[in-house]
């Protein structure tokens, strides 16, 4: 990676959270993508948090003479010697860097803490777990209980905060809360096959407000995406046989019949099920057609049809009052299928 | 220890190739076996047979007793997969004189790993009834000189039915299904299957009524079919006197009803062109076919039950019309009017007005320089260029236009419209309706017109309108339990009318620069 070792001199200013948003955007994405950088954030994380659990000491004077008896010459010496990169041990690399954000990290928090004001100005908190030792990943969730430790004293913005509360549940603890309703932008990357983007996808195209134009745009998508993807997650076609079984909209149903037809190689007993019942029961005879499409195609590559399944085909192939287009596709389906 | 060495490792070397070459040839372990038995029951008695794989062959005899041989076959890639197979595969003869009940059983969730191939011979006393059922594989069902009832249920195989006197049901997925009568037909025969030909021999002095059915195929028959008639795509005809029915129907293969000792080749379809029918035969009457052409150099006319039609370039009309099939055409220049009962149409560049029309499933238009009429009963309707008034309408699908230039008329039972307006214009009238979703319309800033859109929903928090434009008042009402949202207004100073209507879905009237399509000229 030729940016590598750029993207590690920011990771002391992340975990800080001194970096500006564009760089700090560009780091996690750098991060997320990057399997040699991931190791290093981690072991940064690590690092800063066995940090948090040691005792403060006072070095002992005889140590710190030592030390600078030792550091003195070097200052003073005359010769300049050519800079020759080493390999550092990565312990070293970790205590350098504790060093360095312990004091960074003091310094900019005792400079900027005074001049935050919450209450008169509309502002946008920002909440950056990622970099917070005690919450390495973000969640996306309808309610949660944030330390106000870990909500950054940069606002940024102006965030629209709404429905806002005060709470002093014990007065006695010197603990307060300030509850609101909060809308934020927020833009999760990732590879296609990261677990947390596919159940976010997942999440999209299941619960997304249903009258909303943005599920069908989320089905076209994910069809481009994952027919990209050799093996994409059986989530994504479970959630496409949701949408196939739920929505309303006959346009979105259609949509996502036809998106399981091009996603043939993670097809699960549910999604199977889904495309029968829809061959079966769905009012839309484009609905149909797509579904008869996609078992036909499952039939053709060898897949498994349940006798469920084949006596559905079969009953549509014969069944007179059925649109002919949909009989002659369940009859090459069944023309393709090699009992077992 | 060297030598040791070197002999483990020659041995795994041998032992390797070894088990390569096994399965390089595909090796397997077999093992057959017989059982023979024999069981009395009553000469009116019935006999039930279950055999998923494997050939049947039911005799009938003058005897009383049902004797039963049974040729088990077994193979696995190996003696341990053999033996479950052994353990899973069991025959069963249960029943009483009343009623025999043969049967293969295998294990509810099968090792694919291993197949089983049971062969029956099954001789019965000749007025016993026979029901065979359960076959998913076989290489033929052969049922000869019974006088009783036989019912068969197969998915695939060869059926052949000899010398059957008594009624008969057969249902079939694929294969073939023949009978040889030797005696007239005496009784009701309902065979049906998905894609297997049907084919039947009876005596030339034979008395039926013929009824026949297929989407794919031929109606045949070397016999003098008299009272002919279609009910849709039913033929109706009666041969002889009359008597009992004998329904012959296969959706994509061919039925037919020979007199003995003629052939095939010799029969007259029954399926096309009946004369006197007015106004022509029925599309689904119409033969099969496959249409794939480069270019067709002048008009074009094609009629098909099941077709599929690619043609890339007509340089004249095109008049299409198909059962089921698909059908795509690259560039058509003249007028183009297509009408499919069922299946996708995508269309190209066509230069006279366009009538396309779909029973079912999407249509995809390139362009449509004159306009036209677009409709599907359920599907998705795309129009990447409309030149000329069009009305698009599906029963239930998206309708999306990339460019239109003139008037614009698109309805859809439910599903989302997208229109994007060509930014040369400065107004176009449009109307557009979507009974359940969201309708977007993209236009330049510049676009003018006197709007009226309206929302009909029950949830008026989720419904919006959304338009780019000033000048536009938007009232709310209540309708029964729905909420009516209606803007009205005219943007750049009013033009050409803008109607739109949506229920349960929102209205997007969006103010943007678009890139217009070119469209190339025809050479």
């Amino acid at each position: 990676m030729p940016d590598c070792d750029s993207m590690r001199e920011n990771m002391p200013l992340l975990l800080t959270e001194s970096l500006d948003p564009a760089r700090r955007e560009l780091t996690h994405q750098h991060i997320e993508t990057c399997p040699i950088c991931v190791a290093e954030w981690s072991a940064y994380k690590e690092t800063w948090q066995i940090l948090d659990t040691l005792p403060e000491l006072d070095v002992p004077a005889r140590v710190k003479q030592r030390f600078l008896a030792e550091v003195s010459p070097a200052a003073v010496t005359p010769n300049v010697v050519p800079f020759r990169r080493r390999v550092a041990p990565r312990w070293l690399a970790q205590a350098a860097a504790v060093v360095i954000i312990a004091g960074g990290a003091f310094y900019g928090g005792h400079r900027m803490t005074p001049q935050v004001q919450l209450a008169p100005t509309p502002a946008q908190v920002t909440a950056i777990q990622q970099a917070m030792p005690a919450a390495a990943t973000y969640s996306i969730a309808e309610s949660r209980v944030l330390p106000a430790a870990s909500i950054s004293p940069q606002i940024e913005g102006r965030p629209d905060i709404q429905n806002v509360q005060f709470t002093d549940a014990s007065p006695s603890n010197n603990q307060i809360g300030v509850s609101f309703d909060i809308t934020s932008h927020v833009t999760v990357t990732g590879r296609p096959t990261d677990k947390s983007m596919v159940r976010l996808l997942r999440y999209v195209l299941e619960n997304e407000d249903k009258q909303s134009p943005s599920r069908s745009r989320a089905i076209d998508w994910v069809r481009s995406t994952y027919s990209h993807v050799g093996n994409p997650d059986p989530e994504i076609t479970e959630a496409l046989a949701n949408v196939l079984r739920n929505e309303d909209n006959q346009g979105v149903r259609i949509k996502a019949a036809d998106t399981l037809q091009s996603m043939q190689s993670t097809m699960t007993d549910s999604t199977r099920d889904a495309l029968v019942e829809a061959l079966k029961n769905d009012p839309n005879p484009a609905v149909r057609i797509k579904a008869v499409e996609a078992l036909a195609k499952l039939a053709r590559s060898g897949g498994s049809l349940d006798p469920d399944m084949v006596d559905t085909l079969r009953k549509k192939a014969s069944q007179g009052d059925e649109n002919v287009y949909v009989r002659v596709k369940a009859a090459e389906a069944l023309s393709s299928i090699q009992p077992k | 220890m060297r030598v040791t060495l070197k002999t483990t490792v020659r041995t795994v070397i041998v032992v390797a190739v070894l088990l390569s070459s096994t399965q390089l040839f595909g090796t397997s372990f077999a093992t057959s076996s017989r059982v023979v038995r024999e069981f009395p029951v009553d000469p009116a008695g019935s006999v039930w047979i279950d055999n998923p794989f494997g050939s049947i062959d039911v005799i009938g005899t003058d005897s009383n007793v049902i004797s039963v041989t049974a040729d088990r076959t077994l193979t696995a890639p190996d003696t341990v997969t053999l033996k479950e197979a052994s353990d899973g595969v069991a025959l069963s003869f249960e029943g009483d004189t009343k009623v025999r009940l043969i049967r293969t059983l295998l294990p509810p969730m099968r090792n694919v790993r291993w197949a089983v191939l049971v062969n029956y011979v099954v001789h019965v006393p000749r007025g016993v009834n026979v029901k065979i059922g359960g076959s998913k594989a076989a290489d033929h069902i052969h049922v000869s000189n019974v006088n009783g009832s036989v019912t068969i249920n197969g998915f695939s195989g060869t059926v052949i039915m000899e010398g059957v006197v008594g009624a008969s049901v057969v249902n079939m997925v694929n294969g073939r299904i023949i009978y040889d009568c030797t005696q007239k037909p005496a009784a009701r025969a309902q065979v049906q299957a998905v894609n297997a030909d049907i084919d039947m021999w009876l005596p030339a002095n034979s008395n039926f009524e013929w009824v026949a059915n297929t989407i794919n195929g031929d109606m045949l028959s070397t016999f003098n079919v008299k009272a002919r008639s279609f009910n849709g795509s039913v033929f109706h005809g009666i041969v002889g006197s009359g008597g009992p029915t004998i329904n012959t129907e296969s959706m994509m293969g061919h039925v037919a009803v020979l007199v003995r000792g003629t052939n095939l080749s010799d029969a007259q379809s029954y399926r096309v062109n009946e004369p006197g029918h007015p106004g022509g035969p029925d599309v689904l009457r119409q033969p099969a076919k496959k249409i794939q052409m480069p270019f067709v150099n002048g008009e074009f006319v094609f009629a098909a039950s099941v077709a599929d039609v690619t043609v890339g370039e007509v340089r004249g009309n095109a008049r299409i019309e198909t059962g089921a099939g698909e059908v795509e055409l690259g560039a058509v220049f003249g007028q183009c009017n297509v009408t499919s009962l069922g299946g996708p149409l995508n269309l190209g560049d066509i230069m006279g007005s366009l009538f396309a029309h779909t029973g079912a499933g999407d249509i995809i238009v390139r362009a449509a320089r004159l306009g036209g009429q677009v409709t599907t009963d359920g599907g998705l309707v795309r129009v990447i260029y409309a030149g000329g008034p069009m009305t698009l309408r599906s029963g239930g699908g998206d309708i999306i236009v990339r460019q239109f230039s003139a008037f614009m008329d698109a309805e859809t039972s439910s599903g989302d419209v997208t229109l994007t307006a060509d930014p040369a214009q400065k107004s176009i009238k449009v109307t557009a309706r979507t009974l359940q979703g969201n309708i977007v319309m993209n236009v330049s800033p510049r676009f003018a017109a006197d709007i009226d859109a309206t929302i009909l929903t029950s949830d008026p928090d989720m419904n919006e309108m959304h338009i780019d434009f000033n000048g536009i008042s938007v009232r709310r009402e209540q309708v029964g339990n729905k909420t009516r949202i209606r803007a009205t207004g005219k943007i750049n100073g009013g033009g050409e009318r803008v109607e739109l209507y949506a229920e349960d879905g929102d209205i997007h009237i969006s103010a943007q620069n678009v890139t217009p399509l070119r469209l190339a000229n025809p050479k």
